[in-house]
């Protein structure tokens, strides 16, 4: 269990309560016109916090300090769903045009173990990728030309060509890259964030979470709530669903023909009746209960604020491409993660399907792309351009990479199997170094040759980055002192600015 | 959020009270050397964290020879001559001179491992070894033995009820604390009716036990109580976490299963009594009972409870190993309290459990057939065998009869030679059918085969255990991987605990058996502490999932032993316990306290007020149904589907498939442990109050406050539904008793005093009256100014016919609201 010093916290929250509201609220007197304005305007206070503002650890998180100073505060995380092709977006194989059609040398698959889903194949054809590479930036780094606005931001990039995981089906990969054991039951990344250095945002949610359908195909790998789950560590910390229809935040709307001076004229009785629960009772409990509503309150206008893209720019659409006009779309995800850090949420998660691509990869895998290329590069950009990429982790990465050889055999739409041997990623901003590239792969794309990076080394080299020592983040859950990086990790120091 | 986990440990012979944050920080307010250190609750900690990773029981990560969990290891002579613990000789113990080493070479732990030790540490360890480094045996390994019932005395020797009180009060002295008043009747009877049904009292039940002046007012009431198949469904709803049921079977896929029947067996088993020793054999082995009926078979579900994956291309041994690991933590976990699954890749770094253990208990569940289920495209319901079907009477019959209807046409000899001529009879064999004879048997048998498949759609089908006639050999796995068997083993149990019983085959009917064994030390214990946390809001034993060395020293450790031999000497009789909590003065003081006496024990560990808590996910939504009059009682059947956000499942689903359509009518309003549990998207409004996804066994939910429960509380149509259900109730209950309707603010005071008796079973105080009344003036402003928002606003759902017009009816909506959205309504008290 957490063991924290709830008087401590509690101090915080009255005091923080008392600021806001002083003893009105508590008293449950009749809120006048003017007093609901005054508490608008209270309420309406750091609707963008600065980001110089931003503290470590909040009163009361587990971290009391941060191990190792931060480069980064917050995180943005783009994650790629189904195991995009490494072949065809990150990792350029000119020699495999030669090659195309013949058989995978078993020097290189030294019998390791396929899915099922191809084991059974006789041939292990080697497919080229359809689509070319060319060199961009100042660090001439090759990536696909299916990526030209990425391209543009190469120089921003830090690409790491020679991750690696565990596990070749979905559920278990997904699962180990986003809660570091391939079984259910652990914490996801932004679970543990949130847990060690509590919410900076008093607003709103320190892990917000959105997905988003890709064009490339249905997706026949679906997503699960313990992506974003807490695992055992307590359920608070679970990240928050930003929805593009119905409520943005579930249940935030006020039901039909409740207003906001309802609301508040509401929650005034309720302060009001909590007051006198108080007298009777010293639990101090009912304080926190206070507050939660009052925080409710708070996000009730907030949110709503910051799904309001009407105070963006054309400028700004247009950077970002013409989905960000439409809600639920990658590209408009995109611009509320840059809303969101904006204003102080800690860890934004985006899913986007759609990249399991076992066949008509070929003809699908320029529609994903075309999903996602223009809007990230415009984020990474944009952040750049706020100063916020300094301080703002972006990372770009799916759960596995897909085979050389082709699923099915050789054919013209081809698709490839998951492949766990080796893929591509990338981050940007806060603590990497940018135009670089980490690791590299064979001829094949099949094994790495060059300094393999580990899921666990991953996750103890960005935790590094936001200033914390992987293995001193931990809890104590059924005897056992759990980490996200369990008993492994070691940071990938190449890459560290 | 705020969550109450200071934890209080106490000296005993000092009641000193040791604040611990994080690790074990002992802040020492008295000479040091005046305290005799125990090692149980002192050192063992500390040595678990800080050094038995490398110096404990797991002989691969063991350091320089050196073990320190075991006494006599631990003051051998080294390699080096030295000797870590010299019992009494601070300074001729090396574990002393590392530990306070400024080297970093020496300097245990090493600062590689990153838990140094605190001064206050290094200070306990040196006055332990000083007073001469007593070791203790792990006190939950012991056998169970029955403690003497402390005499009460003092100034509170009248005080208790029975003998759980002179223990709690027994340790109140030591503290120099008193113990509570007693909580006033409503709060008692509001308390004891959701601890034991989940439900509040109604009006009706309320004013009879007011009335009720004889001395056993509050024994009929908790008989009454416990006799309700409420009460079924209240322990039923703990148990459900605990096996981790669920509707669908998580992982990729997540279609759907249709487990519920073992639900239901756990209400009736609850709704029996059933002696918790047999509800522990049926559910672990009701398969392997003598004559095995098809409950005790249903019951096995337990063991099948588990996550199921059909992601194409997996290896299903793969999976097979990891649902076997799955029962093991499940069933170590639920009934030992032991976290044998840190045993799967190592020996256990803290507790006695060997690797080899850990794949001895994994023999018992090694031959379930768990065969491979593949996915199967635009199936929604997919489930493993070996199942029990369940069918109504009609479709068993019709099965049956289709069944022999088949047999007979597959039977039927096959329609001659269109080149042979006609009617070639030999004697004694069937004629052959013509042509036209063979088609209509063809299509005879499509259409019974559509018939056949149309009925096992209809089918449910529960997944249960047996096992394979020739038993699976088990295998030791070499870190855990499926893929690196090693040594074979069979079934067994760890040396130092009873052994399993002779003279059968060591299966697991033996080995659930064994788990009930009266001389198990844990089972009952396990049992009891899981129950008191039900009622105190935590465990004797606080970490009620883990009673291994790692897990929390029990705070009255003589109480939980009291209360485990009470369970097995009276054959494991549940709600017998249960009364004996319910009835104690411990539980019935009141839970009221000074600002004082929460920063003293904010956990409430010392028990000296009563039990105050949020309720569980469950119980915080049938409360408002409930007060609102919408709850809709029946026990049992397929799972339901309340109102919940739209696109939820479809976002997440595979294929988009999984859709989400809330049930028309009883579905919408039955009690929560019915609502559909999607592992991969757990319904919202439980989920944000703490329940659980139900992936894995959760024995202890976490307890948050967050703004999220708050949206829930005051937008969810499910709860405006129920504060219009609580006005127009309230408005219909005063109306009743006659209020004048010529004095309309009378009228007004007598609807709120019955809004607060139907939500809150109690009566409200004037000052909460007169503020309800001025909100309620003012939401009535509101909606005769805007009479358009008022008509929206009772709109909501289904339209009820109201009495009242709709800007009265909207106006009292809130005041219900409010009610339903009170601390005071979703916390026990």
């Amino acid at each position: 269990m957490p063991r924290r010093n709830d008087q401590q916290e509690l101090n915080r929250e009255l005091n923080r309560l008392q600021t806001l509201f002083g003893r009105r609220a508590f008293l449950g007197g009749s809120a006048t016109a003017a007093s609901v304005a005054a508490m608008s305007a209270l309420l309406a206070r750091d609707a963008v916090a600065s980001p110089a503002a931003i503290p470590g650890p909040m009163p009361g998180a587990a971290l009391p300090t941060l191990h190792i100073a931060p480069r980064a505060k917050r995180v943005i995380y783009l994650f790629q769903s189904g195991g995009p092709s490494h072949l065809e977006l990150f990792d350029p194989k000119p020699g495999l045009v030669s090659q195309h059609g013949t058989e995978l040398p078993d020097s290189i698959r030294m019998g390791q173990r396929l899915t099922g889903m191809t084991s059974g194949q006789k041939s292990f054809p080697v497919i080229a990728s359809k689509y070319g590479f060319r060199q961009c930036g100042q660090s001439g780094t090759s990536i696909s030309e299916l990526l030209p606005h990425t391209g543009r931001v190469i120089d921003k990039l830090c690409l790491i060509r020679s991750m690696h995981t565990e596990a070749i089906n979905h559920d278990p990969a997904i699962t180990f890259i986003q809660t570091g054991s391939q079984q259910p039951g652990r914490a996801s990344f932004g679970a543990w964030l949130s847990y060690g250095l509590g919410s900076e945002a008093d607003d709103l949610p320190s892990f917000v979470v959105m997905l988003s359908q890709g064009s490339g195909a249905d997706s026949n790998q679906g997503l699960l709530e313990r992506l974003w789950g807490a695992g055992f560590l307590p359920s608070s910390h679970q990240g928050v669903k930003l929805r593009s229809g119905g409520d943005p935040v579930l249940y935030l709307n006020d039901p039909p023909g409740v207003s906001r001076q309802l609301r508040r004229s509401m929650l005034d009785g309720l302060a009001g009746l909590h007051t006198l629960q108080r007298e009777r009772n010293g639990d101090p409990e009912i304080a926190s209960r206070v507050a939660q509503y009052e925080m409710a309150f708070r996000m009730q206008a907030s949110v709503p604020e910051l799904t309001d893209l009407s105070g963006e720019s054309a400028a700004t659409f247009d950077h970002y491409g013409p989905d960000s006009r439409k809600p639920g779309t990658f590209a408009a995800n995109c611009l509320l993660a840059r809303r969101l850090v904006e204003r102080g949420v800690r860890f934004v998660q985006l899913y986007h399907r759609g990249w399991d691509q076992h066949n008509n990869l070929m003809s699908n895998i320029p529609k994903q792309c075309r999903d996602i290329d223009q809007p990230q590069a415009a984020l990474v950009e944009d952040l750049a351009a706020r100063g916020l990429l300094d301080e703002t982790l972006v990372v770009w990465a799916g759960e596995f990479g897909r085979t050389v050889y082709g699923q099915g055999g050789l054919v013209e739409d081809y698709g490839r199997d998951h492949h766990g041997r080796c893929f591509s990623i990338w981050l940007a901003g806060g603590g990497v170094k940018p135009g670089i590239v980490h690791g590299a792969t064979d001829d094949y794309g099949y094994n790495i040759v060059r300094d393999p990076v580990h899921i666990h080394d991953l996750n103890a080299t960005l935790l590094h980055c936001l200033g914390i020592d992987h293995e001193r983040l931990t809890y104590r859950f059924q005897g056992r002192d759990y980490r996200l990086t369990d008993v492994h990790g070691r940071l990938v120091k190449g890459i560290l600015a | 959020m705020i969550e109450r986990t200071l934890h209080h440990l106490a000296i005993a012979t000092l009641a000193t009270v040791l604040i611990t944050v994080g690790a074990i920080h002992a802040r020492a307010e008295e000479p040091a050397d005046a305290r005799r250190l125990s090692y149980t609750r002192d050192i063992q900690p500390i040595l678990a964290t800080h050094c038995f990773n490398c110096h404990g029981l797991d002989e691969h990560s063991r350091e320089a020879g050196l073990r320190l969990d075991v006494r006599e290891l631990a003051l051998a002579a080294l390699d080096s001559g030295t000797r870590a613990i010299v019992p009494g000789k601070v300074a001729e113990s090396e574990l002393v001179t590392r530990i306070t080493s400024a080297d970093d070479d020496t300097v245990m732990p090493p600062p590689s491992f990153k838990k140094p030790l605190t001064p206050e540490q290094i200070e306990l360890l040196r006055q332990w070894i000083a007073q001469g480094a007593g070791y203790e045996p792990h006190w939950a390994f012991q056998p169970l033995r029955r403690p003497n019932v402390p005499a009460a005395a003092g100034p509170h020797a009248g005080w208790p009820r029975n003998p759980i009180d002179q223990f709690v009060l027994a340790r109140l002295a030591e503290e120099k604390l008193a113990p509570a008043a007693e909580a006033s009747r409503d709060t008692w009877l509001r308390r004891v009716s959701l601890d034991l049904t989940g439900l509040p009292p109604t009006p009706d039940e309320r004013a009879a036990f007011l009335a009720d002046q004889s001395a056993d007012a509050h024994g009929k009431v908790v008989d009454r109580l416990l006799a309700s198949p409420r009460h079924a469904e209240r322990m039923a709803m703990q148990w459900l976490d605990v096996a981790r049921y669920a509707d669908t079977n998580g992982y990729n896929n997540d279609e759907e299963r249709t487990q519920w029947p073992w639900r239901d067996w756990v209400i009736e088993a609850f709704a029996r009594n059933m002696p918790y020793d047999r509800f522990i054999v049926e559910q672990l082995a009701g398969d392997l009972l003598p004559e095995a009926s098809r409950q005790q078979r249903i019951a096995t579900g337990f063991g099948r409870n588990h996550v199921l994956t059909t992601e194409g291309g997996i290896i299903p041994e793969e999976y097979r190993v990891e649902y076997v690991a799955d029962r093991i933590q499940t069933t170590a976990t639920a009934f030992m309290g032991l976290t044998l699954q840190c045993a799967r890749c190592h020996d256990h770094k803290f507790d006695p459990i060997s690797q080899r253990d850990y794949y001895r208990f994994f023999a018992f569940f090694n031959s379930i057939p768990d065969p491979l289920v593949p996915y199967a495209a635009k199936r929604l319901v997919r489930v493993g065998e070996p199942t029990i079907a369940l069918r109504n009477y009609a479709d068993e019959t019709e099965l049956a009869s289709l069944l022999a209807a088949k047999a007979e046409l597959k039977a039927a000899p096959p329609a001659k030679d269109a080149g042979k001529p006609d009617a070639t009879k030999t004697d004694g064999a069937k004629p052959e059918p013509t042509k036209a004879e063979a088609d209509a048997a063809a299509a005879r048998l499509k259409q019974v085969e559509e018939q056949i498949a149309a009925i096992e759609l209809r089918t449910t089908r529960v997944m249960v255990m047996a096992d394979l006639d020739t038993p699976r050999q088990a295998r030791m796995l070499n870190r855990g991987q499926f893929d690196q068997p090693g040594d074979t083993v069979d079934p067994g149990v760890p040396a130092w605990m009873p052994p399993l019983p002779e003279g059968t085959a060591a299966n697991r009917l033996a080995l659930a058996r064994w788990l009930v064994d009266p001389r198990h030390p844990l089972t009952a214990r396990v049992a009891v502490n899981r129950w008191w946390e039900m009622f105190f809001g935590r465990g004797i034993v606080e970490t009620v999932e883990d009673f291994g060395t790692q897990g929390s020293p029990p705070t009255h450790p003589e109480l939980l032993d009291h209360l485990a031999s009470d369970l097995v000497a009276g054959g494991w009789n549940v709600r017998s316990i249960l009364k004996s909590i319910v009835l104690s003065a411990t539980y019935r003081q009141a839970a009221e306290a000074a600002p004082e006496a929460f920063a003293r024990d904010p956990d409430n560990r010392l028990l000296a007020r009563g039990p105050r808590f949020r309720l569980p996910a469950e119980m915080v939504r049938d409360q408002a149904l409930f007060a609102g009059g919408l709850l809709v009682e029946r026990v049992g059947g397929p799972s339901v589907k309340p109102f919940q956000p739209a696109g939820l499942w479809e976002e997440v689903s595979v294929l988009h498939q999984a859709t989400y359509v809330p049930d028309a009518g009883d579905g919408l309003h039955r009690r929560s442990l019915y609502t559909f549990w999607k592992r991969t998207c757990p319904p919202p409004a439980l989920a944000v109050f703490d329940a659980p996804d139900r992936e894995t066994c959760v024995v202890r939910r976490s307890r948050t406050s967050t703004p999220l429960q708050a949206l829930v509380l005051m937008n969810d149509p499910t709860y405006l539904e129920a504060a219009r259900g609580v006005a127009l109730r309230a408005v219909s209950l005063a109306d009743r008793g006659g209020v004048s309707p010529g004095d309309p603010v009378r009228r007004d005071r007598e609807i709120i005093a019955q809004a607060c008796r139907l939500v809150l079973a109690r009566d409200a105080a004037p000052r909460e009256i007169d503020l309800l009344l001025q909100k309620l003036n003012e939401f009535r402003r509101h909606f005769q100014g805007d009479a358009e928002a008022a008509r929206r606003l009772v709109a909501t759902n289904d339209a009820h016919d109201s009495p009242l017009p709709p800007d009265e009816l909207a106006a009292w909506t809130i005041v219900g609201s409010t009610l339903l959205c009170l601390d005071e309504t979703i916390s026990k008290n």
